[in-house]
């Protein structure tokens, strides 16, 4: 490492290049980014496999499962038919005759519709208060900070409720972003907060003094070091949207037009699914469905932070 | 206890009953098809002509707070005052005071939730721990896979599976209510009843809730473990003991209060399912109950008193927080 | 001390210790058959760069090498009755035993050495108890031993460890670690997080506290020059084992090829600036460690018979080991540089500075309010911390000017002023006749944009991991100052210019570098690419924020090399931060610059690099060079006294009236405690103080505001 051999006419301020990058060089480097390297990290983890494939799967179901089935009728089936009794009804048919394993296909759609864009709602919303938050001084950051603890305080069920009974909507999507309505307080204290240190980072400092416009700041050098909370936070709320509308669906204070798992563990516990074993795969298939979605969600986000870590990236390149 | 951080909290509670004071007002006043149309129409239809506008402005003031021929302003500042006061307007369907209504409900709630939540942080900090001293052991393995499962379930289900089998299979436990009938209230037996009943409700918040704890603890610890200050604890000869309670413990903990502070919310959320599921009669109950016959007088209360048990509950961790961590007192939090 | 100890005995024996991970790679020795004697009552300085196994060494000494790690070997301990008990076999209750009642330690990362959840007096008593001491007593001695270390030990014993600074931090541990009377004290690089000034006290205190409490000491550092007056012997170490022990007192006692070349990097107030040479190569693996000796790939001397056999520890006089095969010729081939420098005149860089300022701050003020930014915070009276308070400084055109002072004396906030990166709550920084801030604002009368004049102005970091995003590769890295500014360069273009940049930069194969994450770089190299970064916009002034001082030694003097260079290359001036006067002088020094002494936010001296250290004139600058060891002098075993009076620095928020260096003066009058000396000018060298100023100024009539200076009055029998 001698520098010694640095010329006058080394002077590398003035090298241009005589070759052109294409597009599909540009594409090729995207894809690598970001499929082929989360994909292979993925492949070494089998948690990771196993939570993609569960989502994956719900996924599937949700959008075409739907196509694939008709819708169950009352009287398709005897009424009460077990579980694993028939290949007709292979999860077994309710009191009406209507078969279980239609139901819950047909309930996934708008649960997962819910969970979405609650999702959604919630990463937006907090990744905008909590870093605006973050990176504003003063008195737009109080005031910021005071309606994030407010939001964090306020309890969100009973929240829900009140709103859902006052405001009645109808749409899965509306439903799952008022399921989310003050879900985001957590994401967006804990970003804030990660944005103050981040901000305080060199690197921060030498973007402004190389004149990067804010928005590539945050763009370019917070943003990715937040994201694996972001995502993490993503499956997280998306977790609580589905327990607070299946347990809302069930308590029967949202409104649907179609039925989803939470209206079936209403329709099976109000309907006395829980006093005997002849009628407790009733109720025994729509809690299978949630609780496997919800660990499917649980180990994806496990595995979120090794997606972004460049220590991990690198070894994968 | 340094005064400039407890008034702080003490801002920040009243903030939170204030915006929750504001956002019942909003909803009440100003939705279209809001509460107060529904009850002069519903008013109109049962007495017709019989009732003047004023007296029906009168029974809206009685029941909701809010006088309908005000202007806005005053009509928001009369509500504040009277909240404020402890008034939250009377119960449209059972005609009693809505305060009533709620202190005769809300201790069972506490009970409840203060109990679970007391077993859930104990179990998951000792678990979380003895995890982390065992790191990599097959204990720590099957215990942390046994967390990550109770994590993805949720409470709900694990009620309805308890009811199931030891109500409706074993008939060990009742499956509603808060206590026998027919018991002297405060004799032992009223108590042994009150807990019997409160059993299930409890295991099930409990083992749902113990697992995250457990996990957090866990990292914690971990990371606690590593730090330089045990290693110098060791080298000074200090006892595994002292070391695990008076280092690891107390630092690992530090980090769970931020957990805390949104569970009690949660809890107090979850209390409608899970009081609806066991027929337990507490706060979530009656807002569930007032959900369901419209009785926006008695919704909004019991919204506003479940709001305010959690700040609360947050005021009171975040002291014993202060308490824990030296570097709250002086001011430089986090 | 040594030389007192009639017949000397080892207190300590080391034979063949061996410290062994394993890892995927290989095992991996973290010490390889170290062999070596610690007398009673000496101080052993044990001096290594990182990653040369000493760390492990002082963990041997105790059995406390963390798990998977295992030792292998003998250290014997010889108690005061004069048994002998071999350490690595003792029992766990013997060894909880052993430890802190007859050697106690103080490792690295001693800052987190305190349960933050516990008072200090905590620590002290669980200690205490744990031993089953006498509690009364036990905590008399603390106090003895907290006053002895300048510390108040009612206001100590009562605050909780984040309420102390680093330097009261420090002192009150090595209170702690002497607080059952040990016979060893083993110190692994316990003040390298200090400020030089910091790091010299604690030094001098130490040097008492050894005579008075008679204990040995094993000191271990990576920093030479620090120890050199306090310790007895100094043993070298390299890739994990000793390579010699040489007596402290005079440097050229060295005889491995690798002390030399290693003092010939270090940069000092004395050697010529033209004789300091970096060592090539870099320290081995420990899962791949040279076969022979292990110092012959980068040794110059080295011959066919290096590379086969390893040369053992020999004796070659007394007190005085070394390992090396032609230790004699080294006197010769390479002579130590500070020996043939003729007193340290330097032979100064050509600089052509010209006579324009780039860069011209006027009365510069930069008040903070401390505010935690919380909820009704709007209600407090915010405190006002006066980082900068009052100075003027003018940067030329390929100028290099160095500020010096310790931590929280506000220099890294005035360079972020200079640079625009913070704006001033008083005075104006103007680029080129233009107001930076008036131009931010649109206000400016000049004709240059804003966007031009935050291209002149670029800024190098002092922490290389903070320094560059860690997720993203140094192509993308490097790319964002063409984007900035060169906006007709397209990818390929921009990708030839950073390549030919990091080939000048002397890290090639660049595209291999160039597709690198910062996590792969070594230190030195980040804070060349951050650099590189900052040279790609072009700029005319770069503010280095103590960009040197957390490289290894060897390594400072490479990169301090390639700024140089670089300045030449791109016409650029600097701003050098510093804690550290030596490193200042060698920047300034090369380029014929200038070196400012802040102090509490205001510069207290300011002139020509060589002037300021060969002849400083306040006394705060004084006590800055005293900090700077002497390698010439021949004192051994005896840090001289300190000359000033306090260690600590004062609150910022309220700093004392009058000159606000006088509460830790030597010189102070009562005058200095209510007036205040401004900056002479006029003159090239200038100094705010009272003593500069002429013969009837009220200074000579006042009374003196005390005698006693930090050293004298712990034990009282120091000499
Ligand atoms: S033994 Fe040879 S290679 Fe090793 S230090 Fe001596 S001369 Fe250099
Ligand atoms: S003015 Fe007085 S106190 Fe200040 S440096 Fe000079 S002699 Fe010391």
């Amino acid at each position: 490492m001698s520098d010694a051999s640095i010329e006058n006419e080394d002077i590398p301020l003035e090298v241009v290049s005589d070759v052109d990058q294409t597009w599909q060089d540009t594409v090729r480097s995207l894809v690598n980014a970001y499929v082929l390297v989360p994909g292979r990290i993925m492949i070494t983890d089998y948690r990771a496999l196993l939570g993609f494939g569960i989502v994956f799967g719900y996924l599937f179901v949700g959008t075409v499962g739907v196509w694939l089935m008709e819708p169950t009728t009352m009287w398709d089936g005897d009424r009460l038919v077990q579980s694993f009794e028939t290949m007709a009804h292979p999860l077994g048919t309710d009191p009406q005759g209507r078969d279980i394993l239609t139901l819950l296909v047909y309930g996934t759609r708008p649960i997962l519709l819910m969970m979405l864009s609650g999702g959604l709602f919630i990463i937006t919303i907090g990744t905008a208060i909590g870093t605006v938050a973050g990176f504003s001084r003063g008195r737009l950051d109080q005031i910021l900070s005071m309606i994030t603890d407010v939001a964090l305080t306020i309890p969100g069920l009973p929240l829900v409720i009140v709103l859902a009974v006052t405001l009645n909507p109808e749409s899965p999507v509306l439903i799952g972003i008022l399921l989310a309505i003050n879900g985001w307080g957590g994401l967006a204290r804990n970003l804030r907060s990660q944005v103050l240190s981040i901000r305080e980072e060199d690197y921060v400092e030498a973007a402004k003094a190389m004149n990067v416009s804010t928005g590539n700041v945050l763009l370019k050098d917070v943003l990715p070091n937040m994201m694996p909370y972001i995502l993490y936070n993503f499956m997280s709320s998306m977790r609580g949207v589905l327990f607070a509308s299946v347990g809302l669906y069930y308590l029967g204070v949202l409104p649907y037009s179609q039925e989803n798992w939470g209206v079936l563990l209403e329709q099976a516990y109000s309907g006395g699914a829980l006093t005997t074993w002849s009628m407790f795969h009733w109720i025994f298939w729509p809690i299978v469905a949630v609780v496997i979605l919800s660990i499917g969600l649980i180990l994806l986000s496990q595995s979120t932070d090794k997606l972004f870590n460049p220590r991990v990236r690198a070894r994968h390149e | 206890m340094n005064g400039r951080w407890l008034l702080k909290r003490i801002g920040m509670s009243l903030l939170v009953v204030w915006s929750t004071i504001t956002l019942t007002f909003a909803l009440i006043r100003l939705m279209p098809g809001s509460p107060i149309s529904r009850m002069r129409a519903e008013l109109y239809q049962q007495y017709g002509a019989t009732m003047t506008q004023a007296e029906i402005d009168r029974q809206v003031r009685l029941y909701l707070n809010v006088q309908p021929d005000e202007p806005l302003w005053q009509q928001y500042i009369t509500y504040l005052l009277d909240t404020f006061q402890g008034d939250l307007g009377h119960s449209y369907v059972q005609g009693i005071e809505v305060t009533v209504i709620l202190a005769d409900v809300l201790p069972w709630t506490v009970l409840l939730l203060s109990i679970a939540i007391m077993f859930q942080y104990t179990i998951g900090i000792l678990l979380g721990a003895s995890m982390a001293y065992a790191e990599g052991s097959r204990f720590d393995f099957l215990s942390t896979s046994v967390s990550t499962f109770l994590v993805s379930v949720p409470f709900y289900v694990f009620a309805f599976l308890l009811i199931f089998f030891f109500v409706f299979q074993w008939d060990l436990f009742p499956q509603g209510g808060k206590y026998s009938t027919g018991l002297e209230a405060g004799s032992l037996a009223f108590y042994r009843s009150v807990l019997y009943h409160a059993t299930l409700p409890i295991v099930s918040l409990v083992i749902t809730g113990f697992g995250g704890i457990a996990l957090s603890m866990r990292a914690n610890s971990i990371q606690t473990l590593g730090s330089d200050y045990i290693r110098g604890a060791q080298l000074r000869g200090l006892s595994n003991f002292r070391i695990s309670y008076r280092y690891v413990a107390r630092n690992a903990i530090l980090p769970l209060y931020t957990g805390l502070l949104i569970q009690i919310g949660f809890l107090f959320g979850g209390a409608v399912i899970l009081e609806q599921i066991f027929s337990y009669r507490g706060i979530g109950y009656v807002l569930l109950d007032a959900t369901l016959y419209r009785d926006y007088p008695l919704m909004m209360g019991t919204f506003m008193v479940i709001t305010i048990a959690v700040v609360v509950g947050v005021f009171v961790a975040d002291l014993t927080y202060g308490k824990l961590d030296p570097r709250i007192q002086t001011g430089d939090s986090q | 001390m040594s030389q007192q100890v009639v017949a000397q005995e080892n207190i300590l024996e080391l034979r063949d210790v061996t410290v062994s991970f394993g890892m995927n790679r290989g095992v991996s020795k973290v010490l390889d058959d170290v062999s070596i004697d610690i007398h009673r009552g000496e101080i052993l300085g044990v001096v290594g760069e990182s990653g040369s196994g000493k760390s492990m060494l002082a963990s041997a000494l105790l059995d406390a090498v963390v798990d998977p790690g295992t030792v292998d070997g003998e250290v014997s301990y010889r108690t005061d009755s004069g048994e002998t008990v071999d350490i690595l076999d003792l029992e766990d209750e013997e060894l909880r035993q052993l430890r802190w009642e007859e050697i106690a330690m103080v490792f690295q990362g001693a800052m987190s050495f305190f349960n933050p959840t516990m008072k200090i007096r905590g620590h002290f008593l669980e200690t205490l108890k744990a031993h089953d001491q006498d509690v009364d007593e036990g905590m008399e001695h603390a106090r003895e031993l907290l006053t002895d270390l300048h510390l108040e030990p009612d206001r100590v014993f009562d605050t909780f460890p984040h309420e102390l600074s680093g330097g009261m931090k420090q002192r009150a541990l090595i209170a702690l670690s002497l607080i059952l009377e040990p016979n060893v004290l083993v110190m692994d690089e316990p003040t390298a997080a200090l400020d030089l000034l910091m790091q010299r006290s604690i030094l001098t205190l130490l040097d008492d506290l050894q005579e008075k409490y008679d204990l040995t000491i094993v000191f271990i550092t990576h920093d030479l020059p620090l120890v050199k007056d306090l310790c007895d012997r100094i043993a070298v170490m390299y890739a994990f084992d000793v390579m010699e022990v040489f007596p402290a007192g005079d440097l050229s006692n060295s005889t491995h090829p690798y002390t030399r070349s290693l003092l010939n990097a270090v940069p000092n107030l004395t050697t010529s600036l033209d004789e300091l040479r970096s060592i090539e190569g870099s320290a081995p693996d420990p899962v791949d460690i040279p076969s022979g000796c292990s110092y012959h790939p980068r040794c110059p001397l080295s011959t066919p018979e290096c590379e086969q056999e390893d040369p053992p520890l020999e004796e070659i006089a007394p007190d005085q080991e070394v390992a090396c095969w032609h230790h004699e010729k080294v006197d010769e081939e390479l002579p130590l540089a500070l020996e043939t420098s003729d007193g340290g005149s330097a032979e100064v860089y050509e600089g052509n500075q010209s006579d324009e300022p780039v860069v011209v701050m006027d009365d510069i003020e930069v008040h903070f309010e401390t505010d935690d930014g919380g909820l009704l915070s709007l209600f407090d009276d915010p405190e006002i911390v006066r980082a900068v308070d009052g100075v003027d400084l003018e940067i030329y055109e390929n100028d290099v000017v160095a500020i010096v002072g310790e931590s929280g004396c506000g220099k890294t906030t005035f360079g972020k002023t200079a640079v625009g990166l913070q704006e001033p709550t008083g005075g104006s920084v103007r680029y080129r006749g233009q107001d930076i801030w008036e131009t931010k604002r649109g206000e400016g009368t000049g004709d240059r944009s804003y966007d031009e004049i935050r291209r002149a102005l670029q800024i190098i970091h002092q922490d290389p991991g903070s320094s560059l995003n860690p997720n993203r590769k140094v192509s993308s890295i490097l790319q964002v100052p063409m984007k900035s500014w060169q906006s007709d360069l397209d990818v390929e273009d921009r990708k030839a210019r950073l390549l030919a940049m990091l080939e000048a930069a002397g890290m090639s194969p660049p595209e291999d570098y160039a597709d690198r994450y910062p996590h792969q770089l070594s230190g030195g190299e980040k804070q060349r690419v951050a650099l590189i970064r900052a040279l790609l916009m072009n700029p005319d002034l770069i503010l280095a924020d103590e960009a040197v001082s957390a490289l290894d030694v060897s390594m400072r003097v490479d990169m301090m090399d390639l700024m140089l260079t670089l300045q030449d290359l791109f016409d650029t001036s600097y701003l050098f931060i510093s804690h550290n006067l030596t490193n200042a002088r060698y920047l300034a020094g090369r380029a014929g610059g200038r070196i400012a002494v802040m102090y509490l936010g205001e510069i207290i001296e300011i002139g020509p690099a060589e002037e300021i250290v060969q002849n400083p004139q306040h006394p705060y600058t004084q006590a800055l060079h005293w900090s700077t060891t002497d390698l010439d002098s021949n004192s051994e075993g005896e840090a001289d006294e300190s000359p000033i009076r306090a260690i600590d620095v004062p609150d910022p928020i309220d700093p004392p009236s009058g000159c606000r260096f006088h509460p830790r003066c030597p010189e102070a009058r009562e005058v200095c405690a209510t007036e205040k000396p401004s900056l002479d000018s006029g003159t090239d060298h200038c100094t705010a103080c009272f003593r500069e100023y002429s013969e009837d100024h009220p200074y000579w009539d006042s009374e003196p505001l005390g005698e006693e200076t930090i050293g004298a009055h712990v034990g009282g029998e120091s000499s």
